[in-house]
């Protein structure tokens, strides 16, 4: 049976030098949504060592409960140890829903919290409200070509892993903050791994962060000799090129030029999307492009979700068409 | 190393999408169906890691006996033997109970797994297998090196362009990233020779699992389509020229 929320929602938040990650904002303003529709408090959890500049930064963001669990033991666990704390944690702040970004992290956390605390997860999920006194999400199946609607119905608080970019942030107004520790005794989880060093990858000379027109290409390509169609629409239109992971683990287009959860993040003034399905972790990296233009034979491809001019159809047609008309213009 | 790779049988092209009746799974057509490509890096993985220190390499599915042949082609890719649970499958919480079973029967000390499937597209059996074992690991991993004689250090992507290395005590499971290694191509004559080779399989019971316990709880289906057009977008039709037109004339009035 659907029940009402009986506790806050809680928010696990994702942080990098002291900053909250973009998918944390995110939530964070969903959370106040489903609050404030289940006339509960929103709460975030946050973890590991040394987290004042972090608190500090989430103080203004609109949440009534920040939980703190600093633990030197967290700085450099890894192979599961984390996942057991927020288990813990969550065990012992009781909340009534649980949300945590759909990305790389989560993507690892999730599945490990959900199997600690016994309760039903449902990641990837691009929507989730309270329908009824019940916690609905949205997610999609099947290359995202479906999307299903489902209602969650199990004992204790459902954990849902919300795709980046599914919602705005929204600026929320600072509200009075209660900050809490929240204590999780360490000692006695068996070492699983240890974090040896975090890597940031070095700037590469193809910035594609700084363009103001991307042309972006999918596997929709159909073949690396092909890419040279792309090419000369992206300089007929002076962007630069990018793609879709596919391409990158193929070999045919460098790591610099990949867009999505594991690539860059970009929001350029023209996002071209060539042949490219639009999966939850392309869409987190170009979403927030200002005019989204999209040419894809499947009318149902999700990229279709975040366009604003699509175009169903053959890109190997369309796309040299558009070079020669971009020529015609320039010349 | 003796390492298990889970593998998906996946559907190609989907119709006919419905929530079956009791709410608790889709139900769908479709013409056929194939390793899931995340589970074949995995695969992959398992090979160049049995080239560079020795072991075996068990391939392990669940499904119908249609899914013997993503199994058949796991062995013509190089593993040693393949391993089909008898059950349907589609919940990923039910999915890793049942694969946390037969893992608990099996002697590994790594156990890889893609990073999602296509069709449920959750990311969700891989590390849930793991947590119901207490076994270490690690999701979207791009290297795998062997440590010392009961450790591997891997490096996994963080997103935004972070990695980190971690070294993991064995037994381990490891969601592997696509791209880890190239994918091989399989000689048909290969394929051929495989589809001799025997396949077990082992049923629920033999699992120690009942019916019950994989009946999905906690959720139903209200309703599957395709996704509602919750965005602004307008198609341009037309013959292409008119079309390439319309759309620079859009690029040019946005920069
Ligand atoms: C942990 C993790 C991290 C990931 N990180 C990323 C990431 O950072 N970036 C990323 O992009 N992906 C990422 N992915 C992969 C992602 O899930 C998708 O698999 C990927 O984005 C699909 O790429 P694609 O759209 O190019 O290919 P496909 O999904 O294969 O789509 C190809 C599209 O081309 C269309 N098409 C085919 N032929 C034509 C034609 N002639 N003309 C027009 N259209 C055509 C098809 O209709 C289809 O929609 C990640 C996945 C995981 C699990």
């Amino acid at each position: 049976m659907p029940h009402p929320m009986q506790g806050d929602v809680l928010v696990i938040a994702e942080h990098w030098k002291g900053e909250p990650e973009g998918v944390t904002l995110q939530m964070l303003t969903k959370g106040r949504e489903l609050a404030d529709s289940g006339g509960v408090g929103l709460a975030v959890l946050v973890l590991g060592h040394g987290l004042d500049d972090v608190v500090e930064v989430l103080r203004g963001k609109g949440m009534d409960t920040i939980w703190v669990l600093d633990d030197p033991a967290l700085a450099r666990a890894g192979g599961g140890v984390e996942a057991h704390a927020i288990a813990e944690a969550v065990r012992a702040i009781d909340p009534g829903l649980i949300l945590i970004g759909y990305s790389l992290v989560g993507m690892e956390l999730a599945p490990a919290i959900a199997v600690g605390l016994g309760v039903t997860a449902m990641t990837n999920c691009v929507d989730v409200g309270i329908e009824d006194g019940a916690v609905v999400v949205t997610r999609p199946f099947f290359d995202g070509t479906q999307h299903a609607k489902i209602v969650l119905e199990g004992k204790g608080p459902p954990l849902v892993a919300l795709q980046g970019g599914a919602t705005p942030t929204v600026g929320l107004g600072a509200t009075e903050v209660a900050v809490r520790p929240v204590a999780v005794d360490l000692s006695a989880v068996p070492a699983r791994g240890q974090v040896l060093e975090v890597i940031e990858e070095a700037v590469s000379d193809v910035d594609i962060t700084k363009a103001e027109i991307i042309v972006a290409v999918g596997r929709g390509i159909g073949g690396k000799e092909k890419i040279a169609v792309i090419e000369e629409l992206t300089q007929a239109l002076g962007g630069l090129m990018a793609c879709s992971r596919p391409l990158v683990d193929l070999g045919w287009l460098g790591r610099e030029r990949q867009v999505g959860a594991s690539g860059k993040s970009v929001a350029p003034k023209v996002y071209l999307a060539c042949g490219i399905s639009g999966a939850s972790q392309h869409l987190s990296g170009m979403s927030d492009s200002r005019l989204i233009v999209a040419i894809n034979k499947d009318p149902n491809a999700p990229i279709f979700q975040v366009a604003h001019y699509g175009v169903v159809g053959d890109l190997l047609e369309i796309v040299p068409a558009l070079t020669a008309e971009a020529r015609k213009v320039a010349g | 190393m003796k390492i298990v790779v889970c593998c998906k049988a996946v559907p190609g092209a989907v119709t006919d999408v419905e929530v079956a009746p009791g709410g608790k799974a889709l139900q769908f057509q479709s013409q056929f169906q194939a390793m899931n490509e995340c589970d074949e890096y995995a695969l992959e993985e398992a090979c160049a890691l049995k080239r560079a220190y020795g072991g075996e390499i068990t391939a392990l599915a669940m499904g119908p006996i249609t899914t013997q042949d993503i199994l058949y082609l796991a062995l013509a890719k190089g593993a040693d033997q393949a391993l089909r649970i008898d059950v349907r499958v589609q919940d990923p919480q039910v999915a890793s109970t049942v694969l946390a079973a037969a893992l608990g029967k099996m002697e590994f000390d790594l156990v890889l797994t893609g990073t999602q499937s296509r069709d449920t597209l959750a990311s969700f059996v891989g590390v849930a297998a793991a947590a119901r074992l207490g076994l270490p690991f690690a999701f979207a991993v791009t290297e795998v090196e062997k440590d010392g004689e009961q450790s591997i250090k891997v490096r996994k992507e963080l997103g935004g362009g972070r990695f980190a290395d971690i070294r993991l005590g064995l037994p381990a499971l490891l969601c592997v990233q696509t791209g880890i290694q190239p994918l091989n191509f399989v000689p048909p004559g290969r394929m051929l020779r495989a589809r001799a080779q025997p396949i077990r399989s082992l049923s629920l019971t033999e699992l120690g699992l009942t019916e019950e316990e994989i009946v999905p709880r906690g959720y139903r289906y209200q309703s599957v389509s395709p996704p509602e057009r919750v965005g602004r977008v307008r198609f341009l039709e037309g013959a292409t020229p008119e079309i390439a037109a319309a759309l620079l004339a859009r690029i040019r009035a946005a920069l």
